[in-house]
């Protein structure tokens, strides 16, 4: 086939019989190419489902062991946009968790809070889809769990019953050392 | 050309020759004696048009789910994988659901009645072809002894309704699509009856059923491609033909959804849309239903032979024939989808340019060696 929409030169019989030559032979060629795709396994995946792999030092969304964090505000300090914020109340070594949040809003992704934990317990996961309707839903708290966990009330627990024990034996030793004073 | 009020008087002169209609000889023998006789023949086509709409319209449904696979597949990826489960066999469905759900939509400016006439006009069209096309050697809904000039005129009425939808839209990329549907139609209309011409040469009969039993010797492989060495361009031709004809790509140029936004589809919302659709992959599988008698050997093949000879019950014999027919129908169609996925979208020049200047002369020469050869065979075996 030409190319043109104009008024064009007649074209030979010989040019004629190879424009059909082509046309049918081309057409073939290409049959086949896409008939061997059609043949072929699918080189994409469905995706829900499956996932492609991911490298392991991939910066995705965050995940925290909570469990080892000790809320010393160093990644918080680290982050360059100030997109993390926590707060956790303090009894004695226990922590009771009221939040650790990173706001994906702003987050860019720079590893720069995982290095400064002096607990190694912020990470950079392999999550990447993260999809809401809501943009408030994108201050997503990274915490498990809220409050203090049920090892921690039972670490508490022990503490405070050494330390009643302890104060107990202390005030009774005072006691008699009262006693003794006394006497 | 191709009239279809005269082929409607052929079809009333030539009314078909009793007996031979596995339905109505099957109602004779079984039906309850207070059915007066008149009633029969109307209760035998009633009985075929809604097995006919039935099989076409489950086939279009199927064709478009394969369609999308197809696609997918050549383009290295899955296509609809959820609706239904097992490789969204039921994505059709839901569509169709959908497409009926959606609120029916009739542009201002456009002029409602044709508007609305025009996708009704466009399937009846298309399944008045159906009429002539015979699904088993005893099952058929009208025995046309010029069943193939029929179809042909039936099919090409339904230009006249995709003219009527860009007309009526009241766009000028309607109009320019049903435009280039006119000029198209009219350029590939005469390759399509000369490369038709062929077999039928060949067969020396323009009906469907005669033709398919003329292919039946050798053992079921008598094809008309075996038969006449004019017969396999003849059908590469009526292939192109066809695919112009039922606005498949590399010809969809009515539609040229890059260029023309949807063409004359445009304006066309929810069922009145779907209803192009249907008519589309109708007008396919009455295409490749014409290839395959005409060029595929109909009905006939080893099998249909073996179970002939046996003396199988008819029913099932006519089952082996309607399943044979439309597997090679089928065929038809893949490969109407493998060059859908393969081609580009030409040009319209470059459309009318094949049409004219290299399709029809090619016709022209297939039909005269084809014709050439029947002579010589004649008088050599005279």
């Amino acid at each position: 086939m030409s190319d043109q929409a104009t008024m064009r030169e007649p074209i030979s019989a010989r040019e004629w019989i190879k424009n059909v030559w082509d046309g049918f032979y081309t057409t073939l060629a290409g049959m086949k190419i896409t008939g061997r795709y059609l043949l072929q396994k699918p080189i994409t995946i469905q995706y829900p489902d499956e996932r492609m792999p991911i490298p392991d030092r991939y910066r995705g969304i965050h995940y925290l062991e909570q469990e080892k964090c000790i809320n010393c505000l160093a990644c918080a300090r680290a982050c360059p946009i100030d997109c993390i914020e926590m707060d956790a109340i303090r009894h004695g070594k226990e922590l009771e968790w009221v939040s650790f949040s990173v706001d994906y809003q702003k987050c860019m992704f720079c590893e720069l809070c995982v290095y400064p934990c002096p607990k190694d317990c912020i990470h950079m996961g392999t999550e990447f889809a993260f999809v809401t309707d809501d943009r408030s839903e994108l201050k997503h708290d990274l915490l498990s769990y809220k409050g203090m966990s049920r090892e921690a009330r039972i670490r508490m627990k022990e503490a405070e019953a050494k330390k009643a024990a302890k104060d107990a034996a202390k005030a009774a030793k005072g006691a008699d050392a009262k006693e003794g004073d006394d006497a | 050309m191709l009239n279809p009020i005269v082929t409607g008087a052929a079809l009333v002169a030539e009314a078909p020759a009793q007996g031979g209609n596995l339905t109505l000889d099957l109602l004779r023998e079984h039906a309850p004696a207070a059915l007066p006789g008149w009633s029969l023949p109307l209760i035998t086509a009633l009985i075929s048009v809604v097995i006919v709409i039935t099989v076409i319209s489950l086939l279009a449904m199927v064709s478009v789910w394969l369609e999308r696979k197809v696609s997918g597949h050549i383009q290295c990826r899955y296509g609809p994988m959820y609706a239904g489960g097992w490789h969204g066999w039921a994505q059709s469905i839901a569509d169709g659901v959908k497409l009926l759900m959606k609120e029916d939509m009739i542009p201002l400016g456009s002029d409602k009645a044709l508007f609305m006439l025009a996708p009704a006009l466009v399937l009846g069209a298309i399944f008045g072809a159906f009429v002539a096309m015979p699904l088993a050697p005893d099952f058929y809904f009208a025995d046309i002894h010029l069943g193939a000039f029929f179809i042909l005129g039936m099919s090409s009425l339904t230009t006249i309704g995709v003219v009527m939808a860009g007309w009526a839209s009241n766009s000028k990329w309607s109009l320019y699509g049903s435009m280039r549907e006119a000029a198209q139609v009219v350029a590939y209309e005469i390759p399509l009856g000369l490369s038709l011409m062929v077999p039928l040469m060949v067969a020396g009969t323009f009906n469907l059923l005669d033709a398919s039993a003329a292919q039946s010797d050798y053992w079921g492989m008598g094809w008309f491609v075996f038969k006449n060495p004019f017969v396999i361009p003849a059908g590469i031709l009526f292939f192109v033909a066809a695919l112009a004809e039922t606005k498949r790509a590399p010809f969809d140029l009515p539609e040229a959804e890059s260029e023309l936004v949807a063409g004359f589809l445009t304006e066309y919302s929810g069922i009145r849309w779907s209803f192009f659709f249907m008519e589309e992959y109708a007008a396919m599988y009455l295409m490749s239903l014409m290839a395959a008698v005409f060029f595929l050997g109909g009905f006939e093949s080893p099998v249909l032979h073996v179970a002939r000879q046996a003396e199988w019950h008819p029913i099932l014999c006519n089952l082996i024939a309607a399943t044979t027919l439309i597997a090679k129908s089928m065929f038809g169609v893949l490969v109407m989808m493998w060059v859908r996925w393969t081609l580009p979208r030409v040009r319209i020049d470059q459309v009318m340019t094949m049409g004219y200047k290299y399709l029809t002369p090619l016709a022209l020469l297939c039909a005269l060696g084809a014709a050439l050869w029947e002579a010589g065979k004649a008088w050599i075996f005279a």
